[in-house]
């Protein structure tokens, strides 16, 4: 809440204006009542000269009101709408350095649900919150102070129907926000329910369950049903509840004020009056719980994007963001990792990763949210254990292992993917923590494993990581990943719009497109990860051999499982089940007769029983 | 002449589409019209208050009193001189009216709604299931997660806020004239006088908040589309520094978004305050001219307070009537989308009478096959093949030249542009599209994983799918191998796509879905391609002996992974170049021996050390 005051405070002024003119408009409007009601008078008495002066009076209240109502109604929720722009802003941001380990814990529709729902609902308190707790006291200020000068008896008979009111509303509106959430969340659980059987629906055609996905549609369908059904029954009773109330002072005004009337205590034009305050304070009433649920959902949807905001990015440090002038030495200096300690709150266990050998100093560190208690939940998966590996500047390591060994870990550190749980990793000599990060991966690119698209035109996603990448530049970086044929069948070429994660192009050519990011990148440091799993041989080899000559000299890091890819490599490391389990050239890790050669063995097996 | 014209074609269109939500209404069109019923009940109850409170004060309080109407004057002669409470009893009794009729009416109007809605929701999500997969390459997940959630809740709306009926409103209206009318004409006429201003005011608005909401919906979507892309995608923005590009986009949709919101709050509250303002207008006007007729003695003082009354409740119906109508607006608009959507046709389905292949032995045969995605661009030209059951068939070729392509024909993802495509002898068009697919098991390139676990994303809802049955082919796709060392086994979750595992992981769970259909035609499509060759050759060795007399049609770039095929189809730019066994390939010069010299020629001494 804190957080949402230091927004409040940006737009003060605009606030203090809306709040001026909510006050006016509710001091006129309880004019208005007190003059109808001495236009009743003066009508009761004959006095059509006063009665033609109060009425002028009126009008010009009346427009007036027109006036303060219009400002104060937009102004305060137009900077609602500010705070709302200002939050969602700030909070796009934030999640944009946040790293994976905050996007496995909360899934995507959830954020999306908090961007969307929970910001309106700190909207609401913001602005409609904000309005009825200003309109309302003063409303029922000015509306008693006028209602107990006509007479103190018939006010107090008239509001206890209000007081009821009251609290039947306190309750009403809690019920009512409370079910209002649920079908919310109802809908969210709909929504999120399409888009992931959508998202898979070639695998759900492939084995026609579509029946069991409408089945599970079906069960979520039923509940939102539910759910509005429940909300139906408290807000069907909202407006009746109110009418009733009104009607019900309106009655006690009129037979109880009749009554006062005929003792000659007050006028025909107090009752007049009093009818209309009392149409007057049904709002205000029924808004005091309203306001009091509209705050209590703000303040708990505050609190949920306050965990947006509260998420600790990656520790990085200040310094010129451009690109790092390096020779490009890389090196994995006794690199362990696990995802348990990042997704375990500390009730983990920590097992050793080195099984039950410490000897290469391996020594867990404090503060990582390591719980040593013995008996603890479970022991941490080691995604990679003890690793150590050095890679000059300008030379190639391929990276190979079974499916699983932890390749895919291992380059994702480099990249500040993911943070080492133990040891750490050097870029010339440096740990990568002490660079600023943006300059990091400025320095290194990387085609990850999945190829990530968005959908936009070949152009814009080649051109993805620098904007203002020349088309010339894109064409030639399209050129060197082998795109030129199959961008000259589109439609549009370059410009051709790739559809939601470049569905419309062939699992090859989305591997080429990341590779042609990669090159209009421009960076120091190459790292590919299996990035050619779905292209030909023939392809792969004219894209390797284009790329080898437009990233000469820099270091390049490979994750491959063809022989092709990986045997030219400086340095071949093994990885199997997180370990470096051999490392050296092609031709030694043949000799070896190990993993690798055991590896790549039926490959070249089969070359040989083919007659080569 | 030109906007009755209009009128009457928006009007003409507008019952076409509510004809078109009726067929959902239908089957609870009971209830649908006893709430109808309930209305002008509602009505009544509501229009005769303030008459009782004319008869109080003419009969009771007013300074020249009138006689009580025939029908009442039995009561108050037996009520010895409380005459009053009798009023007050009635009044009583037409308040408990209005509140029964109204939350009798309300609720079951959104009884019908929600009832409805689901029926129409359920119908939708299986209507676009059936949808073919041309229909998903150009409709975004996101556009029909907004159908289905946004866009049935705006008709929802429709309902709740009573715009389906909003004729009641009008018959209302005509009931308040009509008494007011009945009072006293003159009067009558002069407080109707702010009607012409109320009228030209709502619909300077109308027309304009329906702009700016249409562009609320719009910009907010797109919002939220950016975002939920970036959002999955934010690996790939964080790899790149994109996030400054990426926040100037977003704070661009964002302030587009804001702007529009603004600009219909200020139009909201305007409408707001104007008709409030006009209210009290209204009052003063009748207090003028009625308390002249007062004075003059041409009317009693109760009707006075009554027209004052009626004019109030005039203009909550009138008022209603704007927004209704707005939000009515937006139901059919969005009723138009959906059943746009529903009426898209289902261009791939079983024929009516399917022909029934008893024993489906797997003879594949493709006839001049040829294909296009977008017309004018051929992927697959003049296809032809034949595949004998039990045969194991391997497609070679370049990334893009419509190997995939073949595959999605085969089990009518999509159909032949001209050519036909036989199983068994029967043509596809003519199969049951489910015995079709489930006589194919199909691995897919595109890998999906649904959140939920190991277990049923394997067995896919095919609950004959024992435990053991998925086990064993989990072990068969040599998955068991990382499956068994996870804290819940197969029972552990996996989170959206699939992000907890490796990529090579997701692939063996999704080869273990297809061995677990044990299906006649075994289809896979790259499905080794992420997997490092020692366990893809392990999987080869379990799935041999699976698959042995079954057919199957391989697409892979490894050659190993399919130089022992029966056959070898070398597809290039969707033309069959070459086909034919390994060896008789090889001693071809042609792609595929290109393709085998580029993997494995420069490795064939090191491979002959390694052997030997
Ligand atoms: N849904 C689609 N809409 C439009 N064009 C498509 C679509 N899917 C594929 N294409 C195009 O059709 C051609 C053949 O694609 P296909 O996926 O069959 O290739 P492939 O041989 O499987 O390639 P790869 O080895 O890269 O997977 C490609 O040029 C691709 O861009
Ligand atoms: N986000 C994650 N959360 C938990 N465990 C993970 C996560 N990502 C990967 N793992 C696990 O860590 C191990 C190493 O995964 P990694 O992706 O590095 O493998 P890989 O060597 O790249 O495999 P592949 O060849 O299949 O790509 C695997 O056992 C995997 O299941
Ligand atoms: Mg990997
Ligand atoms: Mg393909």
């Amino acid at each position: 809440m804190r957080r949402l005051f230091i927004y409040i405070r940006r737009y003060w002024l605009r606030y203090a204006f809306g709040i001026f003119c909510t006050i006016a408009t509710a001091t006129l409007l309880t004019l208005i009542p007190r003059l109808s009601g001495a236009a009743t008078n003066a009508v009761e008495r004959g006095d059509y000269a006063h009665l033609v002066r109060l009425i002028q009076f009126m009008i010009v209240t009346a427009l007036a009101m027109g006036v303060m109502r219009w400002f104060s109604r937009f102004v305060i929720f137009n900077c609602g709408r500010d705070i709302e722009y200002n939050l969602r802003n700030d909070l796009f941001a934030h999640l944009s350095i946040l790293d994976q380990n905050f996007y496995q814990r909360i899934r995507t529709g959830d954020l999306m649900s908090r961007m969307i729902n929970d910001l309106g609902a700190v909207r609401m308190m913001v602005a409609m919150g904000l309005l009825s707790f200003t309109n309302t006291p003063v409303t029922f200020f000015f509306a008693l102070a006028f209602m107990t000068s006509l007479s103190p008896r018939l006010t107090l008979a008239t509001m206890i129907p209000y007081g009821a009111l009251f609290f039947e509303m306190r309750w009403l509106t809690h019920t009512l926000m409370q079910r209002s959430l649920g079908v919310q969340e109802g809908l969210a659980a709909i929504g999120s329910k399409v888009q992931e059987s959508l998202s898979g629906i070639h695998v759900v055609k492939a084995y026609t369950v579509e029946a069991h996905e409408a089945a599970r549609f079906r069960a979520t369908n039923d509940e939102y049903n539910e759910q509005g059904l429940a909300l139906a029954r408290v807000r069907g009773a909202m407006m009746p509840i109110i009418k009733a109330t009104v009607g019900t002072s309106i009655m006690i005004g009129l037979i109880y004020g009749g009554m006062l009337v005929r003792a000659n205590l007050i006028s025909i034009g107090d009752i007049v009056a009093f009818m209309l305050f009392l149409g007057q304070l049904a709002w205000p009433t029924v808004s005091m719980g309203y306001t009091l649920s509209i705050y209590q959902r703000g303040r708990a949807a505050m609190k949920r994007l306050d965990e947006i905001f509260d998420a600790v990015p990656p520790a990085t440090v200040a310094g010129d963001e451009a690109r790092l002038e390096i020779a490009g030495s890389v090196e994995w200096d006794h690199v362990s990792f696990s995802y348990d300690a990042h997704n375990d709150d500390g009730a983990a266990h920590v097992g050793n990763p080195n099984g039950l050998d410490t000897r290469n100093g391996f020594k867990p560190h404090g503060g990582d949210g390591i719980d040593q208690h013995d008996g603890a939940a479970r022991t941490w998966r080691w995604a990679l254990r003890d690793v150590s590996i050095e890679v000059p500047a300008g030379t190639t390591l391929a990276i190979v292992g079974r499916t699983g060994a932890g390749k895919s870990t291992l380059v994702k550190l480099l990249a500040r993917l993911a943070e080492p749980t133990v040891g750490r990793v050097l870029l010339d000599g440096r740990d990568i923590r002490t660079l600023p990060l943006a300059a990091l991966r400025k320095t290194i690119g990387m085609v990850p494993q999945d190829p990530t698209l968005f959908s936009d035109t070949i152009a814009r996603n080649i051109a993805f990581g620098r904007v203002d990448t020349p088309l010339p530049e894109i064409a030639a970086a399209a050129h060197i990943a082998g795109l030129d044929g199959d961008i000259a069948v589109m439609p549009h070429g370059l410009e051709t719009v790739v559809g939601e994660r470049g569905m419309s192009l062939s699992g090859g050519q989305k591997q080429r497109v990341t590779i042609a990011r990669l090159l209009a990148y421009d960076p120091a440091v190459v790292v590919l990860d299996d990035a050619l799993s779905s292209v030909d041989t023939e392809t792969e080899r004219a894209v390797l051999g284009s790329l080898a000559e437009s990233v000469k000299g820099r270091t390049t890091i490979v994750v491959a499982h063809r022989a092709s890819t990986v045997r030219k490599a400086e340095q071949i490391v093994v990885l199997d089940d997180g370990r470096i389990a051999e490392r050296g050239t092609h031709e030694e890790l043949m000799a070896q007769r190990g993993i690798y050669a055991e590896l790549f063995r039926r490959q070249l097996l089969e070359d040989e029983l083919a007659g080569y | 002449m030109r906007i009755e014209a209009e009128e009457q074609i928006e009007r003409a269109y507008d019952t076409r589409l509510l004809r078109w939500v009726w067929r959902y209404v239908r089957p609870y069109r009971r209830l649908f019209w006893f709430s109808v019923v309930l209305m002008p009940l509602n009505m009544a109850f509501a229009l005769a208050q303030p008459y009782i409170i004319k008869l109080t004060i003419d009969i009771f309080l007013a300074a020249r009193r009138g006689a009580p109407p025939a029908w009442l004057k039995p009561a108050i002669v037996a009520s010895h001189g409380h005459g009053m409470l009798v009023m007050g009893a009635l009044y009583s009794v037409l308040l408990a009216g209005e509140f029964a009729s109204f939350y009798g009416q309300y609720y079951l109007t959104m009884v019908v709604a929600q009832r409805s809605l689901a029926d129409l929701r359920q119908a939708l999500f299986e209507h676009i299931e059936q949808l073919p997969m041309a229909f998903f390459d150009r409709t975004p997940v996101g556009r029909l997660v907004s159908r289905m959630t946004t866009d049935i809740d705006a008709i929802n709306e429709a309902f709740s806020a009573g715009s389906l009926t909003m004729f009641v409103d009008l018959l209302m209206l005509c009931g308040i004239v009509a008494i007011m009318f009945a009072f006293d004409a003159h009067l009558a006429l002069w407080s109707l006088c702010a009607i012409p201003p109320l009228l030209v005011i709502i619909n300077f608005f109308r027309v304009r908040s329906r702009t700016v909401y249409r562009e609320i919906r719009e910009r907010f979507a797109a919002l939220n589309a950016y975002l939920s892309e970036s959002l999955s995608g934010m690996s790939a923005i964080q790899l790149f520094t994109r996030e400054r590009e990426s926040f100037r986009e977003f704070d661009e949709l964002n302030k587009l978004s804001r702007d529009s919101q603004m600009m219909a709050n200020v139009y909201e509250a305007g409408q707001f305050s104007s008709v409030e303002a006009l209210s009290g207008f209204t009052v003063a006007i009748i207090l003028w001219i009625g308390g002249g007729q007062v004075i003059r003695h041409l009317v009693g003082i109760g009707t006075l307070v009554a027209f004052i009354q009626y004019a109030q409740m005039f203009f909550t119906p009138l008022r209603d009537i704007a927004s209704k109508y707005t939000t009515l607006q937006s139901a059919l608009a969005a009723v138009e989308r959906l059943e746009v959507l529903m009426e898209t046709p289902v261009t791939i389905a079983s024929p009516p009478v399917p022909r029934l292949v008893a024993n489906p032995r797997g003879a594949i045969v493709f006839d001049r096959v040829s294909f296009e995605y977008r017309q004018g661009e051929p992927v697959l030209r003049d296809l032809s093949f034949s595949v004998a059951p039990g045969q194991k068939i391997a497609i070679v070729g370049p990334t893009g030249s419509g190997k995939s392509t073949i595959i999605k024909l085969l089990n009518r993802f999509y159909d032949v542009t001209s050519g036909r495509i036989l199983v068994d002898g029967v043509e596809v068009r003519d199969w049951d599209l489910t015995e079709l697919r489930r006589t194919i098991g199909l691995v897919q390139q595109d890998v999906f994983l649904f959140a939920g676990d190991i277990l049923e994303n394997v067995r896919l809802g095919r609950v004959e799918l024992s435990e053991q049955t998925v086990r064993e082919a989990l072990t068969r796709a040599q998955a068991m191998r990382f499956v068994e060392p996870l804290p819940g086994g197969m029972h552990e979750e996996i989170h959206e796509r699939g992000a907890n595992l490796s990529a090579g992981q997701r692939q063996l769970l999704s080869f273990a879905r297809a061995l677990a259909y044990d299906p006649r035609v075994m289809v896979m499509d790259e499905a080794t391609s992420s997997i490092d060759s020692e366990t893809e050759r392990l999987i080869q060795i379990a799935v041999d002996h699976l698959l042995a007399g079954r057919t199957a049609l391989v697409i892979a770039h490894r050659l190993s992974t399919i130089e022992k095929s029966d056959r070898i189809m070398v597809l290039s730019n969707g033309v069959l170049r070459e086909s034919g066994t390994h060896q008789e390939l090889l001693q071809r010069p042609g792609l595929y021996r290109r393709l085998f010299e580029l993997q494995y020629a420069p490795a064939t001494g090191e491979a002959r050390e390694a052997v030997d």
